[in-house]
């Protein structure tokens, strides 16, 4: 499929580089040519110079034939001229990146469908969702949720203690959780593992498991953790994500701090976010942090517009003794750096938009699809369809491509945990784990 | 500043004074009392017409103008105002003339009269006249019948209309300002009617829906309202509570958005208060008297809903009841009504500002750091308003002072000194005390009866626009302004 990327800023770059590794042929379109021999150098992708929001770029880019259009500057009108001016018609998918909360207001004139744009992403908003969903589960690292929140995958790292540690996985898992949980990957010294039966496992090993919703506190269990509800959250920086963020938890009737450094900012939140408390200060003040009783925090998430701060304060509120800690990185190297020196999440604005973004590339039939910071691996949702070569077959017989696995299988509002003995219907959807290289052999198993 | 483009508003405003004295002109004509009639309206009439024929062209009012044609406009108005009371005899004094004419116009409703029914009929339905055209204001009826003032219209508008924001019925300050008259009309003639249906004189009807929409308080009675029939009284109850709720609202309201009112922050305030107020002095009444029949809460609802709309009627001597309830009478007399209606006091609005704002202070000295924002709902106001709301109330309470201060000096206890000068100010009529409401100002003496009414010409114009007229700097004309 040909795909016509508009903006090759982080989220553009990022995304084109996942599609072209999978052999999807991406034209990148930015104004800035700088970018764009960036792009060229480091990607197998073709760039074409100028505005997204001139047909006449798009038509170089080949619009006629594309399947997709993803408006990705970071400039929301940008992105939606760039929709409104692309033709619209059957086959071509057009996909527009927009921040503004105005734009997401009630009533608001802008929804999917209207000027031509056919889905709205929202890096910032995906991302505040994500690191909610990370709250919800204390211990984890990541939480991908599918059918609802039905199953849901954590990352879990294995604490001094736990229960499983030093066993083998075929000893805990399923007999012990009453099969509604599975390790689908280890994660062990930069190295990701798919499990089998006599994986041990030790401390300090970063788990992917999947487990039925309910399940969430045994698996925290299991892995040493104790699970409680968050409930007074202290924010620092007033970014984007920060308004969104916050929102969602006063929403949830969560206590928030926030704390932003620019004085208009602190001002205009504070009218924005009618049940926050917004303070006006340095997000490294350690005094004033522990003043406003960082120590007490359920959760302090680090949202300032700079990597470097966010790591310092988050540093800082970890020490003082918030329970989790959740950073934002932009750059995709600080991911892995950040869980060395001790911090318990990374988010990162670029990854959840490109999430947002690839769920919807391959639509058909892959209903949802996540993307793992720490190694890129993927979490597929497929649907079991007559066509394919799966159906019928006990999973264990099955010659499932390497680095891929079946995490859960949904069958209407049930959910399976499977184990080799079991097998995939038609009407199922099988929730896959799947390490980059896996992604596509997996989905050729699963054709529309 | 343009003298004669303030002598051409001028005029136009003593014109339209001297065009609404002309209904009372044939009663007077049927009791004998053409010639007052006749002498006033000529007097002000023709200071109008020469005032008119100052200049034949206004060039614009800026927000300066405005003010000062707002404040002067009363001062001229009031005192057009009092002269059918002095030629027609009834009044015992200049100040006393003055007095119930300006009392009239900003809709306080406290009289100088011991006794009502012997007035003649024209000078009656002269007093309720004034209650209907100051309750939604001369300058906001003169920008809806005379687009002469042009963009400087809203200036006008804002300096007479009070609250701290107006609110637009439509871009157009000349629409709005029509909108807001034709609901006041509305009302009026529909509280009316329903009087005369409850089995009142039309005259009386007339007078007393004028009087309770503009929340005034004259009545044609000594007893006031207490003189009407139970259902009269609720009906009452209910219309001063409307001419309480800012009118833009009743506009929202009647156009078909029934939940205007249930959506709007301030009037949820006022609601409270009401019931609050009612359901505390009810609870009270009950426990003295040891009754608690439908008259004991009809007193207690119908006095707080007066004092608190700032009409003034009366159906019972509050003066005589427990501590408590006139306690909480002054305190809803200094709250007063919504911003934006005809009645007066510090506004149920700023009220709410300076709540919000004392608990966000409160906040801060848990939180230095914290940004507080103050908010009426969820609506944050700005700095600036709420700066203007203290010094507001820092004004009100000086004034306040400085009043009750005055009306000691000359003679009076200090329960009637200060709440004859809160009820003026608030627009309100009868205050405690040798002021309470079976009594009347006229005991008073001359020099309190000017004080008075001073303190109410400055509540009702919320003080900025009177007292700029004082500020040498408004006189100086602008270098390269015009």
């Amino acid at each position: 499929m040909r795909v016509i990327i508009v903006g090759a800023g982080e989220v553009g770059y990022h995304v084109a580089d996942r599609l072209a590794k999978e052999a999807h042929d991406v034209v990148v379109v930015d104004v800035a040519p700088e970018r764009l021999d960036y792009v060229e150098s480091h990607l197998d992708v073709a760039v074409i110079e100028g505005s997204g929001a001139s047909p006449a770029a798009l038509e170089r880019a080949g619009i006629r034939e594309a399947g997709l259009l993803l408006a990705v500057t970071s400039v929301d009108e940008v992105n939606l001229v760039t929709c409104m001016s692309a033709p619209s018609r059957e086959g071509l998918v057009k996909v527009a990146r927009v921040s503004n909360p105005d734009f997401y207001e009630e009533r608001s004139a802008l929804q999917p469908g209207s000027f031509g744009v056919d889905l709205l992403i929202n890096p910032e908003r995906e991302l505040a969702l994500e690191a909610f969903r990370l709250l919800q589960a204390t211990a984890a690292s990541d939480v991908v949720v599918f059918a609802g929140g039905a199953v849901q995958l954590l990352g879990l790292w294995v604490a001094e203690g736990a229960p499983i540690a030093g066993r083998p996985l075929a000893k805990v898992g399923i007999a012990e959780s009453g099969g509604h949980l599975l390790t689908v990957a280890v994660e062990r010294e930069g190295n990701t593992i798919i499990p089998t039966g006599a994986t041990e496992i030790r401390v300090g090993d970063h788990l992917y498991v999947i487990v039925a919703a309910g399940e969430i506190p045994r698996a925290l269990e299991l892995t040493g953790h104790r699970h409680q509800k968050a409930q007074r959250v202290m924010i620092a920086g007033g970014s984007v994500e920060t308004y969104y963020m916050a929102q969602l938890l006063q929403q949830h009737g969560l206590d928030v701090v926030v704390i932003v450094e620019d004085r208009d900012r602190a001002q205009e939140l504070a009218e924005k976010l009618d049940h926050t408390l917004v303070l006006n200060a340095s997000v490294t003040d350690v005094e004033l942090l522990e003043l406003e009783g960082v120590g007490g925090m359920d959760a302090f998430l680090a949202f300032t517009d700079y990597d470097e701060t966010n790591i310092i304060a988050s540093l800082v509120a970890k020490h003082a003794g918030a329970k989790q800690v959740i950073t934002l990185v932009n750059k995709s190297d600080y991911v892995p750096l950040a869980r060395r020196i001790g911090l318990d999440a990374a988010v990162s604005p670029r990854l959840s938009a490109a999430s947002a973004l690839l769920r919807y590339v391959r639509r058909g039939s892959v209903q949802r699809v996540a993307t793992l910071q720490a190694n890129d691996a993927e979490v597929l949702s497929l649907a079991v369809t007559p066509g394919s070569p799966l159906v019928g077959r006990a999973l264990a017989d099955i010659e499932f491509p390497a680095g891929a696995i079946v995490g859960a299988i949904l069958r209407g509002s049930h959910v399976i945990v499977p184990t080799g003995r079991d097998t995939l219907r038609v009407g199922d959807a099988a929730i896959v784990f799947a390490l980059p290289e896996a992604v596509q052999p997996v989905t050729q198993l699963f054709p529309a | 500043m343009n003298p004669r483009d303030i002598a051409r508003v001028m005029g136009a405003l003593l014109l339209a004074t001297a065009a609404s004295m002309l209904p009372c002109l044939p009663f007077g004509v049927r009791e004998g009392l053409t010639g007052p009639w006749l002498a006033s309206i000529g007097i002000v009439g023709g200071l109008g017409a020469a005032g008119w024929l100052a200049t034949s062209r206004i060039q614009g009012v800026n927000a300066r103008e405005g003010v000062a044609i707002v404040g002067l406009g009363w001062v001229a108005m009031v005192l057009a105002g009092s002269l059918p009371f002095l030629f027609a005899g009834v009044a015992p004094s200049v100040a006393a003339a003055i007095f119930e004419s300006t009392s009239g116009f900003t809709t306080t409703g406290a009289t100088v009269f011991p006794v009502i029914e012997t007035l003649p009929s024209s000078i009656l339905l002269w007093r309720s006249v004034t209650h209907w055209i100051g309750g939604m204001g001369i300058i906001v009826l003169g920008v809806a019948i005379l687009p002469l003032l042009g963009v400087g219209g809203a200036q006008l508008f804002r300096a007479e209309v009070p609250g701290i924001t107006v609110d637009r019925l439509a871009p157009r300050i000349l629409t709005t300002a029509r909108l807001l008259w034709g609901v006041y009309a509305l009302l009026t003639v529909a509280l009316g009617l329903l009087y005369i249906a409850l089995g009142m004189s039309p005259f009386d009807a007339v007078n007393h829906a004028m009087a309770t929409l503009a929340t005034g308080g004259f009545s044609t009675r000594t007893a006031s309202i207490g003189a009407f029939s139970a259902p009269i009284q609720w009906v009452t109850v209910l219309f001063m509570f409307a001419g309480g709720v800012n009118f833009t609202l009743h506009y929202r309201v009647l156009t078909g958005r029934w939940n205007a009112w249930f959506r709007d922050t301030e009037w949820r305030w006022y609601l409270a208060i009401a019931a609050g107020v009612s359901g505390v002095i009810f609870v009270a009444l009950g426990l003295a008297e040891g009754s608690w029949t439908e008259e004991t809460l009809r007193h207690a609802v119908f006095s707080t809903v007066s004092i608190q709309s700032t009409t003034g009627f009366a159906n019972a001597d509050f003066a005589v009841w427990p501590s408590v309830a006139q306690v909480l009478l002054l305190g809803v007399m200094f709250v007063g009504a919504m911003g934006g209606s005809t009645g007066g006091g510090f506004k149920v609005v700023r009220a709410a500002v300076v709540t919000e704002h004392m608990f966000g202070e409160i906040r801060k000295a848990l939180h230095p750091r914290a940004v507080v924002v103050t908010r009426l709902g969820r609506t944050p106001i700005r700095n600036e308003i709420v700066l203007n709301v203290l010094a507001f109330l820092g004004m009100y309470v000086a004034t306040h002072a400085a009043g009750t201060a005055l009306l000691a000096a000359l003679g009076s206890d200090v329960v009637t000194a200060a709440s004859a000068a809160l009820s003026a100010m608030s627009s309100v009529g009868p205050g405690l005390a040798a002021v309470g409401p079976t009594a009347n100002y006229g005991h008073l003496g001359d020099p309190a009866l000017l004080v008075l009414s001073a303190l109410m010409l400055l509540g009702r114009l919320e003080f900025y626009t009177l007292l700029v007229l004082f500020l040498p700097g408004l006189w100086r004309r602008a270098g390269g302004n015009r």
